[in-house]
């Protein structure tokens, strides 16, 4: 009795009423592809274990000349540390691939039509950002790895004509990868990016919770007294709690099996060792600056290949403008072939990034 | 070694029985838990004329009997053709100690098919009461195979005292009762009976997820709810059930699993404990899934939840067993026969008179890579392989023969401090067939041999 008391004071005092009522407003559509709803949520849950663990992280790690002695007591010395960091990473690229498959899943479905045309482009800005957390993270513990990854993944912007090796320079602080490199990254890491990911991801919220979930064409074509839905709050909200416990327990699972090790201290002057590549969520690019780089060699080569890639994603992000309406016209299964396209060609630059 | 090995390249011998096995196992608790499910919810049917009910369990029936009559027989079968392959030694062991124990499960598990059979083709056509107790002979039948093969499992883990005394005299029977009703024997089948409970849950809500029709969406939510109510007691017990296992185990089992909670926060800990890790993790995520995706709100449960939550179980299950293997190791009958079933009453007959010519299935004269081969296969594979899982090229990294001759002289000495003791065998033969698995361990090392090359040459 005590508790419903203490509810209701609550209620009344911090105007839950009209929060548990937006949140009452929103409704889920229930159909055979409903799966795909759970992937923002994934990406968002993982985000912030991410926050959490990166948070703990810093309170024992040192960019600049100590950054590799200290990752080495976060990940052997101190209790749990191999915990923190183990997690911090594997949610990290479950993180970008939950991203990967949310954005296909919403460009399968079609949900970057009117009116959620902010959602997409907002959408695409979150991933780039978390490509770039990604980008400076790893470098961060400045092992022998991470350093030539790092290093070789720099080519990928000094690939940008004319505006690209000043940009390159300037993240790394000189032409080499070097510890003043690392306390860049690291404040972009820590203060930059979430600065603009965190009111960016509240405007990306803002217009999940306004428009709601999108259903797919197959479903919008269905009289509105067939298609079936569930209230947000509570009932979808305690499905998202399912799949994150999952997903906590699938990656305490790879982070107890497969804890993240650290290798060697970084030496500049070493030779690379046999085979070092970006992360894989850079594979596809990486893969694209070689290939293209057989046919045209050189810096030529290097600057086709990014312009190309710059335009595709240009296009990408663009696709709203395209394809608008919520008609089956021509254009719309257009842009349908040529997301599928996209999709095939990440996915096959990707694996050849792997074996070439 | 008196049988011949199965070479089997990639995933190796002990991952055959382990795949087949967790399959098996997967389907033979529900076989259990439900056969005790579907009894219980038929009795509240009746007694609380829930008549809705019937065409939802009718369904249910429907896919227990396919599951547990197909796939589990014959999946069944396929873990004693994979096992009589694997290990033959341990299987002989434990036919022979076992074998009144054996007949007596498949009495039991003639039963329950018949039974099973009996109870699904005869819904509406028996009376009530009848059709009710075919269900309860099911329930039992099929519980009492849990019974006896609870006993042949965990006597790997803890043969028990009494038998391992009298182990190689020739007089193992005597000791049937003691090695059956050995120290883990309680808490394992406390442990099992609670995940067969669980999995007739989920089971249960794999069915409820695929009723789609209308008119039936009242009982569904009513019948989730109580399906779900069957995870309670792993939920609750899941501690006691380790806890018990824990101070029922051989001390040195005791020892590794103590030695791995307390390195955790180093990051230091052993593989047992990750997967024992795993395995209360996953419980406890199995538990709050279902009580998210079923429970809270019963009408939005849909098939697909209730494989997700079938998947966590597979996981849950498989760390467990994983586990169990593990803490065995080196052995694969505790304290009497390693891992590679060379028994340890064994080891100084074939430190002097030699492990190849005990051995009937190889050549009399081998060439020395070809001796080295024949070492490896007796030796070696039953737990690893030599590019697949737990790769020998890739664990020998390069070394070079006189690294590789300090590793085997490490190996076969067996001293008390040595690391690997607590979980490889020793290895046993005479200096020169050491020194021919020295020799052919050298060429794997560098990756200069061809699979059963030499060997089949000698042959």
């Amino acid at each position: 009795m005590k508790l419903e008391t203490l509810k209701a004071d609550l209620v009344e005092r911090l105007g839950l009423e009209e929060a548990i009522k937006l949140a009452g407003k929103k409704t889920v559509p229930v159909h055979k592809h409903t799966f795909w709803y759970f992937w923002g949520g994934i990406s968002l849950f993982s985000f912030l274990i991410q926050v959490v663990t990166g948070i703990l992280l810093m309170v024992y790690y040192r960019p600049g000349p100590e950054a590799y002695e200290s990752v080495r007591q976060i990940t052997y010395q101190i209790q749990f540390g191999w915990l923190i960091r183990s997690v911090h990473n594997w949610s990290a690229n479950f993180f970008l691939f939950s991203v990967f498959v949310h954005m296909f899943s919403v460009f399968l479905m079609k949900a970057y039509r009117r009116p959620r045309e902010v959602g997409w482009y907002s959408g695409i800005a979150l991933l780039l950002l978390g490509l770039t957390f990604g980008f400076s993270g790893y470098l961060l513990p400045m092992d022998e790895l991470s350093f030539f990854a790092t290093k070789v993944g720099m080519e990928i912007p000094n690939a940008i004509p004319i505006i690209g090796p000043p940009i390159a320079n300037l993240l790394r602080g000189g032409l080499e990868v070097n510890e003043f490199t690392v306390q860049r990254f690291f404040a972009l890491h820590v203060v930059i990016l979430p600065l603009l990911y965190m009111p960016l991801l509240g405007l990306h919220l803002w217009m999940v919770q306004k428009h709601g979930n999108a259903a797919p064409p197959s479903e919008e074509a269905k009289e509105p007294s067939q298609r079936k839905t569930m209230p947000f709050f509570p009932n979808f909200v305690a499905q998202d709690l399912g799949v994150w416990l999952i997903v906590l327990n699938l990656i305490s699972l790879l982070a107890a099996l497969f804890p993240w090790q650290l290798g060697p201290q970084a030496d500049p002057l070493a030779a690379a060792p046999e085979g070092i590549h970006p992360e894989w969520y850079f594979m596809s690019q990486f893969a694209m600056l070689k290939l293209i780089g057989r046919v045209i060699p050189g810096l030529a080569g290097e600057a086709a290949a990014m312009t190309l890639f710059t335009l595709g994603l240009v296009l990408w992000a663009m696709i709203p403008v395209f394809d608008k309406d919520k008609t089956n016209t021509k254009r719309s299964r257009q842009v349908l072939y040529f997301g599928i396209f996209v999709i095939l060609v990440l996915l096959s630059t990707t694996f050849m990034g792997f074996v070439i | 070694m008196n049988y011949p090995v199965w070479d089997v390249p990639g995933v190796g011998g002990p991952w055959v029985i382990g795949i087949i096995s967790i399959f098996h196992v997967l389907i033979a608790w529900f076989a259990v838990g439900g056969g005790i499910y579907l009894p219980y919810a038929e009795r509240k049917l009746y007694r609380e004329g829930r008549e809705e009910w019937l065409p939802v369990l009718k369904k249910h029936s429907r896919m227990f009997l396919v599951l547990t009559g197909v796939f589990g027989a014959v999946s069944g079968v396929g873990i004693w053709f994979a096992i009589g392959l694997v290990q033959p030694e341990a299987t002989s062991t434990l036919i022979h100690n076992f074998v009144f124990g054996w007949a007596i499960e498949w009495v039991f598990f003639v039963i329950e098919l018949a039974a099973a059979a009996v109870y699904y083709y005869t819904w509406d056509r028996i009376p009530r009461e009848l059709h009710l107790k075919v269900g309860w002979l099911y329930a039992i039948s099929s519980f009492l195979t849990l019974v006896i093969i609870n006993g042949i499992l965990s006597f790997m883990m803890t043969p028990s005292q009494a038998w391992l005394n009298v182990a190689g005299t020739g007089t193992e029977a005597s000791q049937f009762w003691a090695a059956f009703f050995n120290p883990t024997y309680f808490p394992s089948l406390f442990m099992r009976t609670l995940a067969c409970l669980s999995l007739a849950g989920i089971y249960a809500l794999i069915t409820y997820g695929r009723v789609t029709d209308e008119a039936l969406q009242a009982t569904r939510t009513v019948m989730v709810r109580w399906s779900a109510k069957w995870l309670i007691p792993m939920a609750l017990l899941l501690p006691v059930g380790l806890g018990w296992m824990y101070v029922t185990m051989e001390p040195e089992s005791r020892e590794i699993m103590s030695l791995g909670f307390s390195t955790i926060g180093s990051g230091l800990f052993t593989q047992v404990t990750r997967i024992s890790m795993m395995t209360v993790l996953t419980t406890v995520t199995v538990a709050g899934a279902v009580y998210f995706f079923a429970f809270l709100f019963p009408r939005d449960l849909t098939a697909g939840h209730a494989f997700a939550l079938l998947g966590l179980a597979a996981i849950a299950t498989s760390s467990t067993e994983y586990a169990r293997e593990t803490i065995r190791k080196p052995y694969v009958i505790q304290e009497h026969m390693y891992s590679n079933s060379i028994r340890m009453n064994e080891v100084e007959k074939y430190n002097t008179e030699g492990y190849l010519v005990n051995s009937k299935w190889n050549p009399p004269q081998m060439e020395p890579v070809a001796k080295g081969e024949a070492m490896f296969r007796g030796q070696c594979m039953s737990c690893h392989t030599r590019s697949g899982y737990r790769s020998m090229e890739r664990l020998l990294q390069k070394r070079d023969r006189k690294a590789i001759d300090q590793l085997l002289q490490t190996l076969h000495d067996f001293e008390p401090d040595s690391p690997y003791r607590k979980y490889m065998p020793p290895l046993v033969g005479t200096q020169d067939e050491r020194d021919s698995l020295a020799v052919y361990l050298e060429k794997l090392s560098l990756g200069k041999t061809e699979p059963a090359l030499a060997l089949n040459a000698a042959r």
